[in-house]
């Protein structure tokens, strides 16, 4: 093995977690929802619009408690940091216009949350992702 | 003016520690697993700004009594602290209130009511609100004082001056339903406003005017659209307008035609605006217009618009933009031949003229997820007659005035 492969092959096992580390949107399977599309999901966590196909009201989870894969989730989703994303719900909440996403303190909660509510929905890595959710939709990095 | 200044600075300064431990930016939009049905959190803005120009006072709008000018720093025109309950009765029933201190008609700056009403949203795609609420007369007007929301320090006085109400007493209906790939929002609202506007030489209440309007949004990916009409039919007219009017009427029936122009009470203004906002990723730019018609001779009517783009490197995001209001002077003159009464004829007429542009270069920076510190420079270039946006002009003023601001914007 040349010192070229090494690095290569170092650099791989290195970035391997990384790039397992999927991240998807999760809803409960009683949703009636197969597929979201990025639009929708974007809809539905900017609190525009969050009437899903099957006639449920959506209801989105925040990671309050884990801001590592909270901001991963809105630059993958929209482009912006949660400054950014702090600053669009200020004017939302302070007009009085719509609910941001309900926060659960870490994905556990997340995923309990999903799987008592037929709307909700929530991001988490997709190794996270077990029986009692459906994946509707997987983010791009 | 000074001294008034520190002694706000230092009020508002003892609450900094009370703010910093209700801070916790990263969560803060998001509902937690307890308490969800009852939230409450608030916003604030700590500025100074000073104007270059002695001669006339500049303001955020036409809701304060008084402006900064001559070089001084002052707190005045930008600082504010508002404070929001929420409380989700059911599901589809939640109450809001929001109290806000910040420097208003009577150079108080005791908080108020700013909303407090009932939403009900029976589903995803209805919203019926009923109470004080705000008035939603062009793009992002109803969140205008808070500074955290926005790119720049303040909404641009040019477009957004002319609004000298933030709420109404009344109710509003709104519809989402998705059209061509994006989202069309309608909009309806209707009730009273309940405010009192500092002018001149009085305070001019306007507390009573009906106001309905009519709002569409249109949201596709990073595009927002906004079309939107409004009106306000005023409940009481201005003192000394009143006045003059009836010494016109006395002077002859020649000026019959003059003092009806001075006549606001019962006429109606026409507000209509139009907006774009493009947001994708770090770029952000906005472009509006609005075109704002009186009914009263008296108050010229008016066009505005502005351009605002930002683009963001990491944490800062420097903006630049461009803005301008330029009314129409009414062509009404007195038919008399009394110099002293045309003399004040004329002067009246000339205080609601408006001829101006701004230039604005700043920067935002996120410095946590819930605090932006700005810095903003306002190159004001108007004509020597544009006196409408600014307060006690001399008349040595030339239209023109440097502004430059710095606020710390939080949110908590």
């Amino acid at each position: 093995m040349t010192l070229r492969n090494l690095f290569l092959f170092l650099s791989l096992m290195l970035l391997a977690p990384l790039a397992a580390a999927e991240l998807v949107v999760v809803a409960n399977p009683r949703s009636g929802i197969e597929r979201l599309t990025q639009e929708e999901v974007a809809n539905i966590y900017l609190g525009r619009y969050r009437l899903l196909a099957s006639g449920l009201t959506a209801e989105p989870v925040d990671l309050a408690g884990d801001i590592v894969l909270k901001g991963r989730f809105y630059r993958a989703l929209v482009g912006k940091n949660l400054a950014e994303i702090n600053a669009y719900w200020a004017r939302l909440v302070f007009s009085g216009r719509t609910r941001p996403p309900h926060a659960s303190e870490n994905v556990e909660a997340a995923l309990q949350y999903v799987a008592a509510r037929p709307g909700a929905l929530a991001y988490v890595d997709r190794a996270r992702a077990d029986r009692r959710v459906r994946i509707v939709f997987e983010l791009s990095e | 003016m000074p001294g008034k200044f520190i002694m706000h600075s230092q009020r508002w300064m003892t609450l900094l520690p009370l703010l910093a431990a209700l801070c916790g930016g990263s969560a803060w939009a998001a509902e937690h697993d307890e308490g969800a049905a009852f939230t409450v959190r608030g916003f604030g803005t700590l500025g100074v700004a000073r104007s270059s120009s002695d001669q006339a006072e500049f303001a955020r709008d036409f809701s304060q009594p008084s402006g900064i000018k001559g070089g001084q720093w002052s707190g005045r025109i930008d600082s504010v602290l508002g404070v929001q309950a929420n409380w989700r009765a059911t599901p589809e029933l939640e109450l809001v209130g929001q109290l806000v201190s910040r420097y208003r008609y009577d150079e108080s700056r005791v908080p108020r009511v700013e909303w407090a009403f009932a939403k009900w949203e029976p589903d995803a795609r209805v919203a019926l609100r009923a109470g004080r609420i705000g008035a939603d007369f062009m793009m992002l007007a109803d969140a205008r004082l808070v500074g955290y929301s926005s790119l720049t320090v303040r909404p641009t006085p040019d477009f957004f001056g002319p609004l000298f109400f933030s709420h109404f007493d009344g109710a509003d209906a709104s519809l989402t339903w998705p059209l061509g790939g994006g989202l069309l929002r309608g909009k309806l609202f209707a009730g009273a406003i309940s405010e009192k506007t500092p002018l001149a030489v009085e305070l001019w209440d306007t507390s009573g005017s009906s106001t309905r309007g009519l709002v569409f949004d249109y949201l596709d990916g990073p595009w927002q659209w906004r079309a939107s009409t409004a009106t306000v039919k005023f409940s009481h007219g201005i003192e000394f307008a009143r006045q003059l009017a009836i010494r016109l009427r006395d002077a002859g029936a020649a000026a019959d035609a003059a003092a009806d122009a001075l006549t606001v009470a019962g006429t109606t203004t026409r507000y209509h605006s139009l907006g774009v906002v493009y947001d994708a990723g770090p770029l952000q730019v906005q472009a509006m217009l609005n075109a704002i018609r009186h009914e009263a001779g008296y108050l010229h009517n008016s066009r505005a618009g502005y351009l605002l783009a930002g683009y963001r490197l990491g944490a800062v995001t420097p903006y630049v933009g461009v803005s301008w209001w330029k009314s129409k002077p009414k062509p009404y003159s007195t038919g008399l031949t009394d110099p002293v009464l045309n003399g004040e004829y004329d002067f009246i007429m000339a205080t609601s003229i408006a001829d101006q542009t701004t230039y604005t270069l700043g920067a935002r920076w996120d410095v946590l997820s819930n605090v932006a510190l700005k810095l903003q420079w306002d190159a004001v270039r108007g004509s020597a007659a544009s006196r409408l946006p600014v307060l006690r002009s001399q008349p040595g003023w030339n239209g023109r005035t440097d502004v430059v601001s710095a606020t710390v914007d939080f949110i908590f």
